[in-house]
């Protein structure tokens, strides 16, 4: 069941990175409107609210369509808004369908993550709803048909005695309350969407909800701009007794409607359904079992001293400080593996290397940095370059080629900054780190804590005795060797201006805190 | 070159947009063809096939008061054949009846039926199958009415008296008052409409029941809109 899921995975990752890599050349990476795309939701709903509570003052539910055509025939504060909440809508569900891949690429949906991708369904689902109900209340040929094709689906339900359906046939006028209920909805869905996105981030530590400034001003002023050149124009009023041929609609809220009146709404109603079990049903199907699981962290706790870093490190929140019951003073970290998505940030975060998933942890990272300095064929001085398996590990032998020795890990986030003080202190002639764009990192905060650990003091920082002319962080994207050749050459730079690397003999880094004996203990 | 490229990069961003702005407001084709449309769309009560039951007193002091009822009355609603013709050739027949799982409420119909362009005489018609009048219904009746002039007796007596023992006084008169109200709601055994109308391409002819008057009704656009 799960191979299926795992090869669309690697299909939609490898066109997720060349995506990427497009548009970290055309805007850089800290303004990647892809790496964004979770934020820019977050963003248009607020502009959604914002010009919705306008709009709403001059909706009047006993003349919808009257009503509409004043604000849109206003070209001071009527049309240009309303084109900004109608387009703010549709490049929402852009946004959401951008972000939503991202998530399945990066197999990101599932375990302690099945939470958000389910809440993120529920999401996209009202969004849909909220959608359909403000196409409705402007009750042109457009919103009629919207709700004719609607109320075929739930009329498809056997709950209903009287079909819905008869309430659009024109036997009677549509009272006021029909307009009324739809109104309330298309304000109630909104503000139940943000308790749910509550809910969407409520296992993150730091969610980040809002791009950056030069993003979110530059997708306003687009939308504003876009609302200007390409004003809303109004529809034929609906119309029972009269078909329209053509209907002016929004596709990215109407793509239902032809397969709807193709297939007859119990059958549409049917697809639509099975469609949302699927997607909630995905974190079951990309689910890594047995071995392809990766271990959840565990905290050694005669070697935890308490000092609380990784409970903050940790994105996710799935590292808590208790009280201990050993009589030692401090206290420990626990992790919760229900929460516990095996990043391996805690592991870069620990300064006596107590903690983190088996075989990755501190000391895993220094045994493993003491085989590699302890190879035969390592030359003195080489350059040695720490790549992300997800990013710069996948170009490495452009790297090699240019001369660099490689030194894979699997999240620069969770590297141990011991690591690079032992290549250094070994007397490599520098070390260059290739993390992934901070925005990019699969394990959210991974690059950023690497960066404060080595240049800004961050616990668990990169010690002082550590020659910082000979250590680099560089961010590249896995598909962009170009970005990393040229980060590898701007080392090479400063390292001809560095002095000659010198090897220090016995070299024996001290991981602060050893085990405390049982015998010393209490 | 990072400007240029920066530059580019607004310009692909406003493209898209763009593109995103026409995608709002693509023209979406509804229908194919420019039939004309009969609908139909008919709620109407449907007369019952039921069996009647009088209770006694003893029966109704054993139930709560609220669910007293001196008639009880079980069964199903008919069955009535829909037929529609358009100058004579039959363009539609169903057997409708009532709603619910249990066909025991009212009927609805919700239908289009898509005919050529043009004039024509449209005819409808709804009429009954199955036989209504209730088995044993006769038989209470006449009870009843004997019961009634009883039951008056006994009522007057207990004015007078304030004898004992009487459940819900009055009760069966209300109950056959509320019986042939919805008696009258019922939608008749056989219903005609003949319309001649003029339709012109993706008109819509609608063809409705109007319960005040009891008969089938048909609506066209007003053609000034």
């Amino acid at each position: 069941m799960a191979a299926p899921p795992r090869a669309l995975e690697r299909l939609s990752l490898g066109v997720l990175t060349v995506a990427d890599a497009v548009c970290n050349r055309l805007y850089g990476w800290r303004y990647n409107p892809l790496y964004q795309s979770g934020t820019i939701v977050t963003a248009l709903l607020l502009v959604l609210l914002v010009t919705g509570l306008w709009l709403i003052f001059f909706y009047r539910v006993s003349a919808p369509y009257a009503s509409v055509a004043r604000i849109t025939a206003d070209p001071w504060f009527g049309n240009w808004v309303r084109a900004v909440h109608r387009y703010a809508s549709d490049a929402a569900i852009v946004a959401i369908a951008a972000h939503a891949f991202r998530m399945f690429a990066q197999g990101r949906s599932w375990g302690p993550r099945a939470l958000a991708w389910m809440s993120g369904v529920f999401l996209l689902l009202l969004t849909l709803v909220s959608g359909w109900t403000g196409y409705v209340m402007v009750w042109d040929v457009f919103g009629e048909a919207l709700a004719r094709e609607g109320a075929r689906m739930l009329d498809a339900l056997p709950i209903l005695s009287e079909p819905i359906s008869r309430a659009f046939t024109g036997e009677r006028p549509l009272p006021s309350v029909f307009f009324f209920l739809n109104l309330f909805a298309h304000v109630a869905i909104p503000l139940s969407m943000l308790m749910v996105l509550w809910l969407h981030t409520s296992r993150l530590a730091r969610p980040t909800l809002l791009p950056p400034r030069p993003v979110l001003w530059a997708l306003i002023v687009a939308l504003i701009v876009l609302s200007v050149a390409r004003p809303i124009a109004m529809a034929e009023e609906a119309n029972p007794l009269r078909v329209a041929a053509d209907v002016p609609a929004d596709w990215f809220y109407a793509f239902w409607l032809p397969i709807s009146r193709s297939l007859g709404g119990g059958a549409a109603l049917g697809g639509a359904a099975l469609t949302l079990v699927a997607l909630l049903l995905i974190p079951l199907a990309t689910k890594r079992r047995g071995e392809a699981a990766p271990p959840k962290s565990v905290v050694d706790e005669a070697i935890c001293t308490g000092c609380r870093q990784c409970s903050i490190d940790c994105p996710y929140e799935a590292i808590a400080m208790l009280s201990r019951t050993d009589g030692r003073a401090d206290e420990v970290a626990r992790v919760n593996p229900e929460l516990c998505v095996s990043c391996g940030i805690c592991a870069g975060s620990c300064a006596p290397m107590g903690v983190g998933p088996p075989g990755r942890s501190g000391r895993d990272q220094l045994e493993r940095v003491r085989a590699f300095i302890a190879r035969p064929e390592r030359r003195a001085g080489e350059l040695v370059v720490i790549c992300c398996d997800r990013g710069a590990g996948r170009f490495q032998r452009d790297l090699e080629a240019e001369g660099a020795v490689i030194y894979p890990v699997d999240c620069a986030g969770s590297l141990h900054t011991s690591v690079i003080e032992l290549l250094v202190r070994s007397g490599s002639a520098g070390v260059l780190t290739l993390a992934c764009p901070t925005r990019d990192c699969w394990n959210r905060e991974g690059p950023t804590w690497l960066y404060e650990r080595v240049y800004h003091d961050r616990e668990a920082e990169l010690k002082a005795r550590v020659d910082r002319d000979r250590v680099k962080i560089g961010f590249a994207n896995a598909s962009e060797p170009h970005v990393a050749r040229a980060l590898l050459a701007e080392f090479k730079a400063q390292l001809a201006r560095a002095k000659q690397p010198v090897a220090e003999a016995g070299l024996a880094i001290d991981t602060e805190c050893e085990p405390v004996p049982a015998s010393e203990e209490s | 070159m990072r400007l240029a490229l920066r530059a580019a990069g607004v310009a692909i961003a406003f493209g898209l947009l763009l593109a995103m702005t026409w995608a709002s407001t693509a023209p979406l084709r509804v229908t194919t063809s420019d039939d004309a449309i009969v609908r139909l769309s008919l709620g109407a009560r449907p007369e019952r096939i039921e069996t009647c039951r009088t209770q006694s007193d003893e029966e109704l002091e054993k139930v709560a008061p609220q669910m007293r009822q001196r008639v009880i009355c079980e069964g199903v609603t008919a069955r009535y054949r829909l037929s529609v013709r358009r100058n004579g050739q039959l363009l539609y027949e169903q057997v409708v009846r009532g709603g619910g799982l249990r066909h025991d409420r009212r009927l609805y119909v919700s239908r289009d039926l898509h005919v050529r362009p043009g004039p024509g005489v449209v005819a409808v018609d709804l009429v009954r199958i199955d036989t209504v009048v209730a088995r044993g219904e006769e038989e209470e009746e006449e009870e009843e009415e004997e019961e009634e002039e009883e039951h008056e007796r006994r009522e007057h007596r207990e004015r007078e008296d304030q004898l004992p023992g009487v459940v819900m006084p009055g009760r069966r008169q209300r109950e056959a008052e509320e019986r042939e109200r919805r008696r009258v709601e019922d939608v008749p055994a056989e219903l005609h409409l003949e319309v001649e109308a003029v339709l012109e391409a993706r008109d819509v002819l609608l063809v409705t029941y109007d319960p005040v008057g009891r008969r089938l009704v048909s609506t066209q656009r007003d053609r000034g809109r």
